[in-house]
Order: structure tokens, then C-alpha cells, then sequence
């Protein structure tokens, strides 16, 4: 059980983007605010920093792949997105300290990262027109808001759950 | 070693770029249905994503619950004015439906475009990044579902079917950028003003509704239904009401923009409507069978 336990919670939190994406967007006095869920690049760059590199690109490789086939219809996109925003994460750690606070910045700089790449994508593709100024204000705030409450209220126990990991693996090793 | 390291990683990341781009030129060509590889991942995941989403729908019912009770009693003084108007329109209703079957057996004309079967579908999932406006809903093939039938809710056309698998299909929204995304409209009346739906303008939240004939007089209030002429959707869908006509870039034609009569957001129940008539391939589809493959664009 707490061998797959950081699968699973990946399991689980690929499921529940979408269902939170079901709430969006959001209708306040005449504009709407689209809020995006990123759960599982958060977890991933939790795992990428706290646990190993190479497991977190696997991972983001096999989520990505499952998100574009479900949800986008486009392969490839995320496939490549979230190990690239897997291996910066691990790049950036090495030169600053692995506190729990940098660490919930980091993540939050790199979902920010995401939404700035997924958007100059889909707008090279021509499948959105909103202007750079728009997109700001009515998609990136709103999801930065969203995500950053969820990497609060998250983050403490995804350290938590990855640190038992690794001690487990210390453990079994020796 | 470490420039043989940089090296490895180069031709790596080179591969990658290559994959990923010859991967999304794939998937970005006009497919008409999805591959097998694609399918099954449709389906499993699909299978699981309903497990997530029945307990959120059922949550947001609870709340919506709660929000209906606390304004009950406004509603009911609302409704209450309205009920004796309204029973009065519904035996009016009654009794021209009635005389409409009665004419159609008198002329032998028993094909309706309005007639549908209405199939119901929970939607599991809204495609979570937003960019394109889709929806997926947990009824595909085997439940009869067919590539571009329309989806309604309770309020109105919502969109159409652009994707199935066995057990899932995904909804492209009438609020969508895509420019082949078009449904043939009329506005209904005495001359009724036929015209397509074409494009959606995102800062005002309308649809734009445009190639009416100019010599037709189109206003605003004006209520926009389905046309049935598409080829695949049923005839008398409500779509919504005209807000403002104007004429379009070249002044042959009039454009209209429309304030849908259906919310795109936060859908949890809708309804597939399989019409009963003979369909074909029309502006409703992907365009007309004839120029299918030849017009990319």
C-alpha cells in the first residue's frame, strides 16, 4: 500500500482536476474568471524536488500523455509540458534551499510557467484570440489564486507523503 | 565527461522536439474519429472519471438545493402572476399540436425535422485547461451517439458531438473560437430569416449569427431556433435572442449577435438529441460530404 502510495495520489488528483474544472468559469458582475486546476504539476514538482528527478519526469510523461488523449485532443502538448516544468524544478532546487515555503513559491512560479506556455501555445495554434493583457487578468490571476490555495493547504501534506517515501526507501535499503 | 553528458542530452531533447511536433501535427489534422490507442484511453479513463464526478454533481445538487429554498418565496410570487398566462398559452399549445397531426395525416406526411429522441448524459469532465470550450459526456457509440448530433439542455442548444468513443463522447460548446463550428438558424416568423451560426464573440459572450439574407427584416428581441436544415440537428432548438443586427465586413449580408439562451457553465446534465428524420452530412457537420477533405480550412 504505502509502496504505490505516490502513484495513487497522482491517480487521484489527475481525476479531480477536472471535476474542480467543472466549477469554472466563474461569472463575477459581467466578466468571466477561468480558473484552472493544476493539481498534478504541483504534486509533480513536490515529487520532482523532495523525492527524484527521474521519477517525476516519468510520471509527468505518462499524465501528460493521458491528459492530451482525454481532455485536449491534442498529443503531445502536456506529454512534453510537464517534464520539462519537472526537470526546471529540479534544476532550480539545487541552487536554493529545500524549505517548505521556497518550495510552495517555486511550484507556484512554475504552474504560472505552464499557463504562460500553455497560452503562447494555443495561441500559435490560433485555437484562442484573447489578448496578452486579457488573458492576465480573467485566466492567469484567477488561477494563480485557485492553485496557490490548493498548494497551501496541500503542500504540507504532499512533503509529508513523499518524506515517509523516502524514508521507507532508506530503510529497505539498508 | 561532461560534454559527452551535455552531448546525450542535446540529441535527447532534439528527439523530443521532433516527436512532439510530428505528434501534434498528427493529432491537429481534421480526424474524423479518434484512433484505437485513443479510444481505449477514452474509455478507461472515462470509467474512472465518473467514479469522481458523480459525488461533485451530486454536491453542487445539495447546494443548489439550498440555494432554490432560500429563494422560494420570491420565485413564488413571480410564478404565481405568470401561471394563469401560462395556462392559457398551454391549451392554445394543445390544441395547435393537435391540429398539426391532424393536417400532416391529411397530406400522408408523417416525417417531422423537429421529432428527436432525447438521450440524457452526465457530463464527467470539462476539459480542465479551458483553452478549447468541450465537454465530456459519459454516452458514446453504444448508446447510439453519432458524430454531430446536437446537445441541449433544458434552456437550449449548448453545442455538438465532435468526438466519440464506445462509452464517452466530447462536446464542442456553441462558445467556441472554431470557425468550422457552424449550426444553420432561422429566425422564426411569418418570413422566417435563415442564417448560420458562425463564431462567438468572447468579450461580449454572444454568438454572432451571420449570412442573413439583407432583404430580411430581423430585429432585436427576436427569438433564434435550430433550422433543422443543417442535416443532422432537429428542427426548433432554442438557440437565443437577437441583441444587436448589423451587416457584415463586405455589407452584402447581415450579422446578428445573439445572447444564448442556454449557460455554459457549470453544465452537469444534458441531453443528446438524436433526430428521427434522415440526416446527411450538412453545415451542421464538418461540411458538406462533397468537399469533405478537400476544404482544410
Amino acid at each position: 500500500m504505502i509502496r504505490s502510495i505516490i502513484p495513487l495520489v497522482a491517480v487521484l488528483l489527475f481525476f479531480l482536476e477536472p471535476v474542480f474544472s467543472l466549477f469554472s468559469p466563474i461569472e463575477v458582475g459581467d466578466t468571466l474568471f477561468i480558473l484552472v486546476p493544476r493539481f498534478v504539476i504541483v504534486y509533480l514538482v513536490f515529487i520532482a524536488v523532495y523525492y527524484s528527478r527521474q521519477r517525476a519526469i516519468i510520471y509527468g510523461i505518462v499524465f501528460g500523455l493521458l491528459y492530451d488523449m482525454f481532455y485536449i485532443d491534442i498529443i503531445g502538448l502536456y506529454a512534453f509540458l510537464y517534464p520539462l516544468i519537472c526537470y526546471i524544478a529540479a534544476g532550480i532546487i539545487r541552487y536554493v534551499h529545500k524549505h517548505i515555503i521556497t518550495v510552495m513559491i517555486l511550484t507556484l512560479l512554475l504552474v504560472a510557467l505552464l499557463e504562460v506556455l500553455s497560452y503562447s501555445f494555443v495561441s500559435l495554434i490560433a485555437l484562442t484570440s484573447i489578448e496578452p493583457d486579457i488573458f492576465m487578468t480573467t485566466r492567469l490571476a484567477p488561477t494563480m489564486i485557485a492553485n496557490s490555495l490548493f498548494v497551501i493547504m496541500f503542500g504540507w501534506i504532499f512533503k509529508k507523503l513523499i518524506d515517509n517515501r523516502v524514508l521507507l526507501k532508506g530503510s529497505e535499503a539498508l | 565527461m561532461p560534454r559527452f553528458f551535455s552531448n546525450k542530452r542535446l540529441i535527447l531533447l532534439l528527439v523530443g522536439v521532433i516527436v512532439l511536433v510530428a505528434l501534434i501535427s498528427f493529432s491537429l489534422r481534421d480526424r474524423q474519429n479518434a484512433s484505437f490507442p485513443e479510444r481505449i484511453v477514452k474509455d478507461v479513463v472515462g470509467f474512472g472519471q465518473s467514479f469522481f464526478s458523480k459525488p461533485a454533481h451530486y454536491i453542487t445538487g445539495v447546494i443548489g438545493n439550498i440555494d432554490g429554498v432560500l429563494n422560494t418565496y420570491e420565485e413564488n410570487k413571480k410564478l404565481k402572476a405568470r401561471l394563469s398566462e401560462y395556462a392559457a398559452i398551454q391549451s392554445e399549445l394543445v390544441d395547435v399540436q393537435a391540429e398539426n397531426d391532424n393536417l400532416r395525416e391529411i397530406i400522408n406526411k408523417n416525417d417531422n425535422l423537429r421529432a428527436f429522441d432525447p438521450v440524457h448524459a452526465t457530463v464527467i469532465s470539462r476539459n480542465p485547461d479551458q483553452w478549447e470550450e468541450k465537454i465530456i459526456i459519459d454516452k458514446g457509440e453504444a448508446h447510439g451517439i453519432k458524430r454531430n448530433m446536437a446537445v441541449i439542455t433544458a434552456s437550449g442548444l449548448i453545442g455538438k458531438v465532435i468526438n466519440i468513443s464506445s462509452t464517452t463522447s466530447t462536446v464542442e460548446l456553441l462558445s467556441t473560437e472554431n470557425r468550422n463550428f457552424r449550426v444553420s438558424a432561422v429566425v422564426p416568423g411569418k418570413d422566417p430569416a435563415y442564417g448560420l451560426i458562425e463564431g462567438y464573440d468572447q468579450m461580449r459572450g454572444e454568438l454572432i449569427m451571420k449570412r442573413i439574407d439583407s432583404s430580411f427584416d430581423i430585429k432585436v428581441g427576436d427569438k433564434v431556433i435550430s433550422s433543422g436544415l443543417g442535416g443532422i440537428f432537429p428542427k426548433g432548438l432554442s438557440i437565443g435572442e437577437i441583441t444587436e443586427v448589423s451587416t457584415d465586413d463586405y455589407g452584402l449580408t447581415k450579422l446578428a449577435y445573439i445572447r444564448p439562451a442556454a449557460k455554459f457553465s457549470m453544465l452537469d446534465h444534458v441531453i443528446v438529441a438524436m433526430r428521427k428524420s434522415e440526416t446527411v452530412d450538412g453545415t451542421d457537420g464538418g461540411g458538406t460530404a462533397g468537399t469533405e477533405g478537400e476544404d482544410g480550412s
